[in-house]
């Protein structure tokens, strides 16, 4: 088998792509309510999980999962993200594929997992709220927000929850590995897609 | 699908796609990190004139009317509205106006650079950055593929709608109204994936060789003030600030 990325493998990582950050974009707008701000990471990861899926039925060599982790990184990075989010993507999409190349992407039991590892790249999203962003983003903030706004997104950010942010990613990516299993399940392999 | 033309017909695209990837960058840059006081409120509004200009030169007047309108509320009440109000009053308008005044810009200039730019010029100008082929051919499948995706998701909410398939009643429920949406949507993006690689396949781009094309893409005087401008809004945002 050919292991180089052809024409086809390519538009197929720019679909799947597209599929997936309109779905986890469109999830990410109930962000905008704050007091779900803190799960709207993990909501996205449950619910990205199954066009994740559906596109690990179409990748068969490595670096696929690689790009379209660069890629949606890419995306949030044009839309005003720190740039360090693209090392986040770059590196959540590396894992993710090396961890299927250990099965040459035949497992469907490692997937819901490699699902989960890729997930992280939206760590990289919320990234201003945490480390030396943090006391810049706030203060940035408090002149126009004014501080009681500031007070309420620092009281519901204090620094650990950024590790819980890393494991409540991770956990809702595995749920959605899952639940995308299951969709295929009912809804792809019947009809022959997957 | 009036709003989601990427035709060539209708307009005279000023701008190269590479000048437009720039702007895209620092708008977001200077409408996120900017506050609402001072030369940063200058900035502001400098950054969002830009897109409502740009959309009177690609003839869509009723985009622009609609952008500049809640733009330019959004402005106001960022200059206004947030620095007069205080305690619970101010909360509830910073937390239901705020973030949405820091998207907002930036989103339609993402919106204007989607109408105005074709598939085969964003190729080209990518080509001309020297973009790899494991990069640039996914990003101009996306491209395309977001208003095919509206499109198709559209078709879907009207099938639902007229088989009473709603939020909530007998059909109802969150999950299932995902799995209602999301399922057929897959269904065709895997459809439309074969499609396109077979059309590319026609096209020739698997023959190795370098592509042609008759677009124009060049970098002309707009562009450079563009450039100019956006490099002087960088200095002022990582130096002067």
């Amino acid at each position: 088998m050919d292991k180089k990325l052809n024409t086809k493998d390519l538009i197929n990582i720019g679909i799947f792509t597209a599929l997936y950050f309109a779905i986890v974009f469109i999830v990410a707008f109930i962000g905008y309510i704050p007091i779900l701000m803190v799960i709207m990471p993990a909501l996205c990861a449950l619910i990205g999980g199954i066009p994740f899926m559906l596109f690990l039925t179409r990748t068969k060599k490595f670096g696929m999962i690689t790009i379209m982790g660069a890629l949606l990184a890419l995306l949030t990075f044009l839309l005003g993200r720190p740039w360090l989010s693209i090392l986040f993507g770059v590196c959540a999409g590396l894992l993710a594929d090396l961890y299927m190349k250990s099965s040459d992407y035949l497992s469907i039991k490692k997937a819901p997992m490699s699902c989960a590892v890729f997930s992280l790249w939206i760590v990289g999203m919320a990234l201003p709220m945490y480390f030396g962003y943090r006391d810049a983003y706030m203060e940035s903030l408090r002149p126009s927000y004014g501080d009681a706004y500031v007070e309420a997104l620092t009281g519901l950010t204090p620094g650990w929850t950024f590790w819980a942010l890393i494991v409540t990613i991770f956990v809702a990516g595995l749920l959605g590995g899952f639940l995308g299993t299951r969709i295929l399940k009912k809804h792809f392999v019947k009809a022959g897609m997957a | 699908m009036k709003f989601f033309q990427y035709g060539n017909e209708g307009y005279k695209s000023i701008l190269d796609p590479r000048t437009k990837l720039l702007l895209l960058i620092v708008i977001n840059v200077v409408i996120i990190g900017t506050g609402f006081t001072g030369t940063d409120y200058v900035l502001r509004v400098i950054c969002a004139v830009i897109p409502f200009v740009l959309f009177l030169m690609i003839r869509r007047f009723r985009t622009a009317l609609l952008y500049a309108l809640v733009c330019g509320f959004m402005l106001l009440a960022e200059r206004f509205l947030f620095p007069s109000t205080h305690g619970v009053l101010n909360l509830i308008i910073v937390i239901t106006l705020g973030p949405f005044s820091r998207i907002l810009v930036g989103y339609a200039f993402a919106y204007y650079m989607m109408c105005s730019t074709t598939v085969s010029e964003f190729v080209t100008a990518m080509k001309r950055m020297r973009v790899p082929d494991a990069i640039s051919i996914p990003l101009s499948v996306m491209f395309r593929f977001f208003p095919t995706l509206a499109e198709e998701n559209r078709a879907i909410r009207d099938a639902m709608r007229l088989r009473g398939i709603r939020l909530t009643g007998k059909n109802g429920g969150l999950l299932r109204q995902i799995e209602y949406e999301v399922v057929p949507l897959m269904m065709s993006t895997l459809r439309i994936g074969d499609e396109l690689s077979a059309a590319s396949l026609t096209k020739g781009l698997n023959a190795g060789r370098p592509r042609t094309h008759i677009c124009h893409v060049k970098m002309e005087i707009w562009d450079w003030a563009l450039v100019l401008l956006s490099l002087g809004f960088l200095f002022y945002m990582l130096v002067l600030r």
